[in-house]
């Protein structure tokens, strides 16, 4: 079973480098409905920013990190997906704590994939397909690497007012929210809330 | 005539087992586990993998359901389960198709979600994760590193 685990470390790896390839690589659209539009806005947002030679280097990197994160927070809904990863137990929260766990949540997920994202090295995206139903849209796009892997993402979107915001993100079929939910309510049911909150703020603070 | 009553009563015996045995199976091949009717909602997967009708649906390792139906509907799975009463199911579950023991008898794991809102009878899983063929997925990685 240990081979097992390596190969979901190395799939896990994979797909967190090509998760954030993807938010940045160009875009070849398809079929371009908002949705679409909107992803392809944020990926050449993000593109833009990490190309441009104006923001090169370690000593740029707090303005150029601000700037990636200023474009992801326009197109993710963070606490939707926070609300979706919490599941049952997010009703319990306060307000507060509502809002504390959205900004933590959201600083995990960068801190786990900001540092790939300028490792952009030419992966190209494609936009296979978009359905809209309703308030709900789903933008599927593949990503080709410089290998020559083609990794099938699905981007799901929520219609917020007149905007289309991503609440989960499916890498393989395998949906982001669902693996932080599993993960959540284990940690919660067997410690505590206040325990998963601890590990994740030492989970964003290490390095 | 004492003949006629004991091959009578083997008669009649033998009628009220086959009876029985009728009951049971119609009983048993419903496969009832829940008591009481349940109610419907379904889903869509890109794949449905293997699943049968009949399969199980599971929350947190507890049968709750099972596949009624499955269709081909644009070109997806449409997978209808009895849910049993009583188990809410939120708008935001997500319903994935998992493997169980060695047999790799498939099955639906739903996660719970945190919406306010709770699928009617007759509604919709809107969030579904197809199964994963870990032997693709490893291979595909796996070559992507060995450079």
């Amino acid at each position: 079973m240990n081979g097992v685990f390596e190969a979901m470390d190395l799939i896990r790896f994979c797909r967190n480098l090509l998760l954030f390839a993807l938010i940045f690589a160009m875009a070849t659209p398809v079929c371009a409905g908002v949705p679409t539009e909107k992803i392809r806005e944020t990926t050449e947002k993000i593109l833009s920013i990490v190309t441009d030679p104006d923001l090169e280097g370690p000593e740029k990197e707090e303005g150029r990190r601000a700037l990636i994160r200023g474009a992801v927070d326009e197109r993710f809904n963070w606490e939707e997906m926070s609300r979706r990863a919490l599941a049952r137990h997010w009703r319990k929260l306060n307000d507060t704590q509502k809002k504390d766990f959205t900004a933590l949540f959201a600083k995990l997920l960068e801190r786990t994939y900001l540092d790939k994202v300028e490792d952009y090295s030419g992966e190209q995206v494609t936009y296979v397909n978009e359905v809209i139903d309703g308030e709900y849209a789903l933008v599927e796009v593949k990503i080709l690497t410089t290998k020559g892997t083609e990794i099938p993402v699905h981007y799901k979107l929520r219609k917020k007012g007149e905007d289309w915001r991503v609440y989960d993100i499916a890498i393989e079929g395998v949906s982001l929210v669902n693996n932080y939910r599993v993960q959540f309510n284990d940690i919660i049911t067997k410690s505590s809330y206040e325990a998963l909150v601890k590990k994740l703020q030492e989970k964003v603070a290490e390095k | 005539m004492k003949r006629f009553d004991i091959e009578l009563t083997v008669g009649l015996f033998i009628i009220a087992g086959i009876l029985c045995l009728g009951y049971l199976s119609v009983k048993l091949g419903r496969m009832e586990i829940l008591g009481g009717k349940g109610y419907e909602v379904y889903a869509l997967f890109s794949n449905s993998g293997g699943l049968k009708d009949g399969s199980s649906v599971v929350i947190a390792g507890v049968d709750v359901g099972r596949v009624k139906s499955i269709a081909l509907e644009d070109y997806q799975a449409r997978v209808v389960i009895n849910v049993a009463d009583g188990v809410e199911l939120q708008e935001d579950a997500i319903a994935s198709i998992k493997t169980k023991g060695l047999i790799g008898e498939k099955f639906i794991e739903i996660t719970p979600g945190g919406s306010e809102t709770v699928i009617p009878p007759g509604g919709r899983i809107r969030e579904t994760q197809p199964p994963i063929d870990f032997e693709q997925v490893i291979s595909k990685y796996v070559f992507g590193k060995v450079d």
